[in-house]
């Protein structure tokens, strides 16, 4: 993907009664001034600079006229080349994306999915406030930038990030539709608000916490004690850095945190905060990998609390100077019921307060004098704790499931007092729980069975996301579904199946299927790709391949539902019979024919004998490894997933392009989902493939025996991995070893190009580690 | 070993004995090599010997103990491999032991520097999502270590949990 393009954002032009699609916009006129003022300040203080007299220095300045036209030179000149930026920018949003076009004479065209925008958060800078203007940032997700739209105005900002975080949930959306955002806050027509915090109130605890007091009190202590020796002035330069800390200090927890909002938005909580820079950050809740909870010791008269929060993705630094970095300070400031809220959302169900917490043993006092007292640490089914300090009293929270690893240290001294630290590791940030000095016995115990409940959390939390996966096809079931069932005259109990995209009926004939699709967009787009796909299947009609594949027979509407005829193929999915299937000896002749068939579907005729795509967009591409890294890059949605467990994720990909820029083969059809539920058997053997979709491409035919083995390992039935290895060994035998490579390199194109199914992130991410054919 | 560090299985296994040596030559040459600089420094230009020769004294004191503890240092370092974790310990006066659950590895690396090649050894580390994990293995021959990194994949993909 190429690097951020910062375009400059237009004026709205549009009065609300034009239609949604297709809006092309324009930058606001002032931007180029403003990206430019802190060039300009820099210029004029360089320049400035130079031209305080100096008497030691000789510079030979040339006069001042001279300089002065220089510099208004320049800024013309940046002027101008902002102007022309400026004319030549604009975004689009479309049906299914947001475009943004720059460049006069190198044009490039960034497109933005709304279905792979994660966040979208609204900045205001100081110097874009000042005029109304706003900036918004929209991450996809994949892990590196973020797209910077610079500057709307206000109203057109919030109006476009409500339009985008709808279109994003795949609602309908009207872009016309107002919102407020006032210069002060921001908040979307959809949030919550959870927590506010009052300027007085954010001063006040900050001028009481314990940082900034111990901080002021050193500076005065110094201070005191150089007086009383009388070098006072020779201790400023030692000091300076102090002063320096204190004031970045007040700028992280008061001016960043002014004006405090929490709202629950969406995907998940959003925070509002800044005085010079107002930021809007999101944070998806499963991304959370950690709590603190921290209470200088004077804000217990209050009863304050901060919350800090670990959270996966969170950059620590932004490139430029006038953003707003996100923090991982969750609440600045909170009550203990703004702390409750907070965590009745961030950790569903779980009560800390009820929680057991265990202290260390007495004789930790000869290694912590100061605060042995308040060590605690405790568990229980969700979450593992640890407590300690008086002067700041921290609590830190981590989500079993989040558990990176455990950790045991023992330095000497503690190991002649039977103590040691247990450590719970998790991703870098805030939140480092560390069970300080606890005695050894039990240290070992919380070790080993931190594990198990680890292992035991993240199994439930797979479930989870399974029985929320598995609960879409009742979901798809919409409004119309009994009144089109009821004009064929069949009912529920006539459900072959629901995938992804529709429900599958049996027609009484037999010879027939009805599939009815959700609710969505009645637009062009789906209709002609519906109606290429049709012209695709009645292609195959004319060079059978000895397998039964589907042909549309009908297409139809009813009551805002589409649904469509197709020819039954016959048999029973292969999924079903792979688990029915015990012997493993008849297993895997009917894996023999299966592999048979991935490898019959090249002879299928193609529209176009080039590389392309062929449903959704298509396209024609000048080489396969084109093809493949286009489609990769349609499916980034889920990209920080993906990259949470394989980690770097450009290196493979690069390898990936590397390795395909060396095949050579001939372009036929590829089915790029062949897979067991989409293949149909009979009497051991496999007769028919459905299900050709929008992921067919002109591609390497290759890849279709690839994938019908790697999905092998996606089925549920016992001996799967296994099956799937000696598949690999039968295709080697079939192919030539030369051949069979190429099986691992499109196993790992699956892994990139499936991560747009989030059920199936950790096949993805196996896909994409595997090393090498495992021969079985 | 006390009940902290026991292995979870019956035993932990050992590093190479060749570790050994390489440890004992890298403190031999290394350790004085390091305390020479500023000794010679602190010689030459201050004149300060006796400064000269109380660093090189400490650089042998440093040299004596920790030869004489190479075999119990040995002897501390251990892996064992569970169902689903992986344990490691090491350290003599300042243990430590990890366990690592096969389904957080985001990557096996096996590295070996130059003097680790010239004895026949590899490290192995384990990358997760905390870089505080520091879960390596030290002192490995490069056939163990490059069957532990395959075994340690394979054991990954099959265990993979999600973030």
């Amino acid at each position: 993907m190429s690097s951020s393009s910062t375009a400059p954002v237009g004026q709205q032009q549009l009065d609300p009664a034009t239609p949604l699609p297709k809006k092309t916009e324009r930058p606001h006129p002032l931007t180029p001034l403003i990206r430019g003022w802190v060039v300009l300040v820099a210029i004029v203080l360089t320049v400035g600079r130079q031209l305080i007299p100096d008497g030691s220095e000789n510079t030979g300045l040339p006069p001042v006229r001279w300089i002065i036209l220089g510099v208004v030179g320049v800024c013309a000149l940046a002027a101008l080349a902002g102007l022309f930026t400026w004319w030549f920018t604009r975004f689009v949003i479309d049906d299914e994306e947001l475009r943004i076009e720059t460049g006069a004479i190198f044009r490039s065209s960034k497109r933005i999915a709304f279905e792979r925008i994660q966040t979208v958060d609204l900045i205001q800078p100081l110097a874009a406030r000042i005029f109304g203007l706003a900036e918004l940032r929209i991450d996809v997700g994949s892990g590196d930038n973020q797209t910077k739209l610079r500057y709307l105005s206000r109203a057109d900002a919030t109006r476009l990030r409500d339009y985008l975080v709808a279109r994003a949930h795949g609602e309908q959306a009207d872009a016309n539709k107002a919102s407020s955002a006032s210069l002060l806050t921001d908040s979307s027509a959809t949030d919550r608000v959870i927590a506010t915090v009052a300027p007085q109130r954010l001063v006040g605890a900050f001028l009481t916490s314990t940082e900034f007091l111990m901080s002021l009190l050193f500076l005065i202590g110094i201070y005191a004690v150089t007086g009383i020796f009388g070098v006072a002035l020779y201790a400023l330069p030692a000091v300076i850095p102090y002063a320096i800390g204190l004031i970045s200090l007040l700028g992280r927890h008061v001016l960043a945190q002014f004006n405090y909002t929490l709202a629950e938005s969406g995907k998940g909580l959003r925070v509002t905060r800044g005085l010079t820079n107002l930021t809007s950050q999101s944070i998806p809740i499963d991304r959370v990998q950690g709590l603190r909870i921290i209470q200088p010791i004077l804000w217990r008269t209050f009863g304050w609390f901060r919350i800090d929060v670990d959270v996966l993705g969170i950059k620590t630094s932004h490139g430029e100077k006038d953003s707003g970095g996100s923090t991982s300070i969750l609440q600045p400031v909170a009550s203990r019921d703004q702390v409750r809220a907070v965590l009745a959302l961030v950790l569903p169900g779980v009560d800390l307060d009820r929680l057991t917490l265990h202290p260390s043993p007495r004789r930790s006092a000869w290694l912590r004098l100061f605060d042995f007292w308040t060590l605690r640490y405790g568990w229980d089914d969700d979450v593992v704790i640890s407590q300690r300090g008086w002067l700041i009293r921290t609590r830190e929270v981590v989500p079993h499931e989040k558990t990176q690893s455990v950790r045991i240290e023992q330095g000497p001294l503690q190991r002649r007092l039977r103590l040691t630290n247990v450590h719970i590791d998790t991703t870098p940030g805030p939140v480092d729980l560390v069970a300080k000095q606890i005695d050894a016995l039990v240290a070992r115990e919380l070790a080993t069975s931190q594990l198990d409940r680890a292992r035991e959390a993240g199994r439930r939390a797979a479930e989870r996301r399974s029985r929320m996966a598995s609960a879409r096809p009742d979901h798809l079931a919409g409004p119309a579904e009994p009144a089109i069932l009821a004009r064929f005259g069949i009912g529920r109990q006539d459900l072959l199946g629901a995938g992804n995209e529709a429900r599958v009926f049996a027609l009484p004939d037999q010879t027939h299927v009805l599939r009815i699709f959700p609710v969505r967009d009645c637009n062009d787009r789906a209709q002609a790709e519906e109606a290429r796909l049709d012209g695709l299947l009645k292609g195959f009609e004319h060079r059978p391949v000895g397998l039964e594949l589907p042909l549309i027979v009908e297409r139809g509407h009813l009551d805002g539902q589409d649904f469509r005829i197709d020819r039954r193929i016959r048999g029973t999915d292969l999924s079903a019979v792979l688990r029915a299937t015990p012997s493993t000896v008849s297993r895997r002749e009917l894996l023999l024919t299966y592999l048979d068939a991935a490898y019959v579907l090249r002879h299928l005729p193609v529209p176009t004998p080039q590389w392309a795509r062929l449903i959704a967009e298509p396209r024609v591409f000048g080489s396969l490894a084109d093809l493949l890294m286009d489609q990769i890059h349609r499916a980034t949605m889920n990209w920080d997933l993906l990259s949470a467990q394989v980690g770097d994720l450009e290196q493979p990909l690069g390898e990936l392009k590397a390795a395909l820029d060396q095949r050579r083969c001939a372009p036929a059809l590829v089915h790029a989902d062949f897979c067991p539920p989409n293949v149909y058997g009979v009497e051991g053997r496999v007769i028919g493939v459905g299900d050709f979709s929008a992921h067919a491409v002109v591609a390497d035919p290759l890849m279709d025996i690839a994938g019908a083995i790697a999905f092998i390992e996606l089925e549920s039935y016992p001996d799967a991995a296994a099956d799937a290895r000696w598949l690999v060994g039968m295709a080697a035998e079939r192919l030539g070893d030369a051949e069979a490579r190429w099986l691992e390199v499109y196993r790992r194109f699956y892994g990139f190009y499936y991560s747009m199914d989030p059920t199936l992130i950790d096949w993805c991410a196996a896909q994409i580690r595997s090393t090498g054919p495992a021969v079985g | 070993m006390d009940a902290l560090f026991a292995p979870p299985a019956e035993t932990w296994r050992p590093i190479s004995p060749r570790w050994k040596s390489l440890r004992r030559l890298t403190t031999v040459i290394g350790v004085p090599v390091l305390f020479t600089i500023p000794a010679v420094l602190v010689g030459v230009l201050a004149q300060l010997w006796w400064v000269a020769a109380l660093l090189w004294a400490v650089a042998l004191v440093i040299v004596a103990i920790r030869v004489v503890l190479i075999g119990r240092t040995y002897r501390s370092w251990g892996y064992a491999l569970r169902t689903d974790d992986l344990y490691i310990t090491h350290g003599l006066f300042f243990r430590s032991l990890v366990a690592v659950p096969y389904g957080r590895m985001q990557a096996v690396e096996v590295n070996s520097g130059p003097l680790e090649r010239a004895f026949g050894l590899a490290t192995v580390q384990l990358i997760t999502a905390s870089p505080a994990s520091n879960a390596s293995i030290v002192g490995l021959a490069p056939e163990e270590a490059a069957q532990l990194r395959d075994q340690l994949t394979n054991l990954g993909e099959s265990q993979a949990s999600g973030l």
